[in-house]
């Protein structure tokens, strides 16, 4: 994750008024949308980060239901100019965590000066904060909304832009809404948790901890190089969805959009959603597909003109929630399957074929009793097209075996909601494959199992 | 490039506000249908058990609870999360057109239920249980379970919603209807059910 230094952000707001800076983090949900509402979490969420399908109705409609007492303004002509929450509706997130690996990860600076080459870092992370964050997250206008969350990021010691969704929509008709939103990461704007910014549960996961070193545009690529984005969307007879939007490079504590960048997007990235959901009972089920298609200059040093690697993805998701007084149950599932075109790559000599292919695929279920204690499970896999460059062996901890990318394994979870905005989570990650094989992956002996990470994270949201 | 995005992006946003702000203040159908919709469903027919059905729901009643709701005094746990927030900012006159408006939609048609417990259902709501002393409900809620002002409809209302309520009677979360909380003391879970299933179906 990438973060902006806080002034940058304020100059780069200022100056954008309103256009998105910057990469997102990991998910969040926030009061301040329960002080709007006048409503408790359970009406939007199942559980935080997960949305009911209220929660996606209030989303769509750009956080803009309310019941506080407005500042009102209007016109001669009885239009309203002005209609504001009396109180801002921020929020505030605290998180801390323990992230243990089964086995120590490498010093990183390890065979530098006094450092013996051998020497491993302490395990047993404490961050306190993991994350903590302020959000403007509620209506701005009468048909405009916003969930801005702006992060101190414990590993990175700074402040930064993260997460951020600036709506407008609108009703056309009585059965169909429209909007358009600004944001900061492809996904980060889709109601549904089975797309990758906010898929249950693989969105909860530790900030220090080993992860694998391949990963799609759509599964966060993307974002971390720094884009800003609109779609527009509509949403019919509660079950028909469709986006499209284009995104647009906006990297972080950059004065100009040039060489010192990397992974520049040449001119307007396009993204797509469909999804139909049905609704029956206390069910709902989602079935969808999504995609982006992104020409990257590899910049770092390069001018940004001349050849580019073009990512092509498209994903097909699903989702199925059963929400009753008791018992709540969710199943999620993702398919990302990636085509690299490596045009500016490949000849400079950065990939040893001129293309590669790399497919994700998550299936995560999640099981909680009277919201507040629950188990989830979760299978992830990413597997990839053999590249000696690309995926090269000899570098401690994050070198690749066989020149494959392949990750795969398992994350299981325990929670428990003691109030519906505080949460405790202890989860276990474990690698059958990492970075291309099980055992000595990086051909410094180190197994794919030594990365299997614990992780205990205690969630609060005020 | 970047500064066109921003003007552009500005643009799009003022634009946004414009027609937002042409939009005025919104009128309780505009509410029903922006608000209300997400939960009830679009003309009030809702699809979660957990919201209740409000086409062709009797006027007064509508009224009456979003009253309640608005003055904390129907307290069932659904209404503290949902409907508090949502009526807190309700004027008596935005009460009395949601009432009118959703009075005015088409109620769903029932359907029936299992036969067994349509039948004892069936006696329930036309006799009462004379040795417990429960009334007919028909007696209130009238012969086709259509309600009368006061009175809910309960007629193609969902199983589960009626369930809910007549738990929520006996168990004391909802405390807003006094004769009702009389009438379901000495009813046993399967006799709520077998009512519910009855009403619901009408």
């Amino acid at each position: 994750m990438r973060l902006a230094k806080l002034s940058t952000f304020i100059a780069g707001f200022a100056m954008a008024s309103g256009v998105l800076l910057l990469a997102p983090g990991s998910a969040q949900a926030v009061p301040s949308f329960a002080r709007q509402t006048g409503m408790a979490c359970e009406a939007c969420h199942t559980v935080f980060p997960e949305l009911t399908p209220f929660g996606r109705r209030f989303k769509l409609n750009a956080y803009t239901i309310d019941n506080l007492p407005q500042v009102s303004g209007i016109a001669s002509n009885k239009e309203q100019t002005l209609l504001l929450n009396q109180l801002p509706p921020l929020s505030f997130m605290f998180q801390m965590s323990y992230t243990s690996t089964k086995s120590a990860v490498p010093d990183t600076q390890a065979g530098t000066g006094s450092v013996p080459p051998d020497a491993l870092a302490k395990n047993g992370q404490v961050l306190f904060p993991q994350q903590a964050s302020l959000f403007y997250a509620g209506r701005i206008a009468p048909n405009l909304g916003a969930f801005v969350q702006m992060t101190y990021d414990g590993t990175s010691a700074t402040f930064g832009w993260d997460n951020t969704d600036i709506r407008y929509a609108s009703l056309a008709s009585d059965k169909f809404l429209w909007g358009v939103s600004f944001n900061n990461n492809p996904t980060v704007q889709d109601p549904w948790n089975s797309t990758p910014a906010w898929q249950t549960p693989f969105d909860q996961r530790s900030a220090t901890a080993p992860v694998p070193g391949a990963a799609t545009a759509l599964d966060g690529g993307l974002a971390d190089a720094g884009v800003a984005g609109v779609s527009v969307y509509g949403w019919w007879n509660d079950s028909i969805y469709g986006e499209f939007g284009v995104y647009h490079s906006a990297p972080a504590a950059s004065q100009a959009l040039d060489s010192t960048n990397l992974d520049v997007v040449d001119g307007w990235s396009p993204y797509w959603r469909v999804a139909f959901e049905k609704q029956w009972d206390r069910n709902s089920w989602e079935v969808g597909a999504y995609g982006v298609t992104a020409k990257l200059f590899p910049g770092g040093g390069n001018a940004l003109s001349g050849p580019t690697n073009k990512f092509e993805d498209w994903a097909l998701d699903s989702q199925y929630q059963y929400i009753g007084d008791q018992h709540l149950f969710s199943v999620t599932a993702t398919y990302i399957d990636e085509k690299q075109h490596w045009d500016a790559a490949f000849p400079a000599g950065a990939t040893a074929n001129p293309s590669d292919t790399l497919k994700t695929f998550r299936l995560g279920g999640q099981y909680y009793y009277q919201r507040k204690y629950g188990a989830a499970l979760g299978y992830f896999s990413t597997t990839g097209g053999e590249d000696s460059v690309l995926y090269a062996s000899g570098t401690p901890l994050n070198g690749f075996a066989n020149n494959k990318p392949d990750s795969n394994g398992w994350v299981s979870e325990l929670d428990w909601v003691p109030y519906q905005n505080t949460k405790i989570a202890l989860q276990y990650t474990m690698y059958s494959k990492f970075n291309g094989a099980s055992s000595n992956y990086d051909g410094a002996n180190r197994n794919a199992s030594d990365n299997n990470t614990l992780y205990l994270l205690g969630w609060l949201n005020f | 490039m970047r500064t066109k995005i921003a003007i552009a992006a500005g643009l799009l946003l003022a634009a946004g506000a414009g027609a937002a702000m042409a939009q005025s203040t919104q009128g309780a159908p505009a509410l029903a249908k922006g608000v209300c919709s997400a939960c009830h469903g679009p003309e009030g027919q809702s699809v979660s058990p957990v919201f209740p059905r409000l086409a062709g729901q009797q006027q007064a009643y509508i009224v009456l609870q979003l009253d309640a709701f608005r003055a904390h005094l129907r307290a069932d746990p659904l209404a503290q999360a949902y409907m508090w927030g949502m009526a807190s900012q309700l004027s008596d006159a935005t009460i009395n057109d949601l009432a009118t408006y959703y009075s005015s939609q088409k109620p769903s048609p029932g359907t029936a239920g299992a036969p067994a417990l349509m039948a004892e259902g069936q006696k329930i709501y036309n006799e009462g249980i004379p040795a417990k002393k429960i009334a007919a409900c028909a007696s209130c809620h009238g012969p086709n379970a259509e309600g009368a002002a006061a009175f809910p409809r309960l007629g193609g209302q969902h199983v589960e919603y009626l369930i809910a309520q007549l738990e929520g009677f006996k168990s004391g979360t909802r405390a807003n209807a006094p004769i009702m909380i009389g009438e379901v003391r000495g009813m046993t879970p399967e006799q709520l059910r077998a009512v519910a299933t009855y009403a619901a179906s009408k």
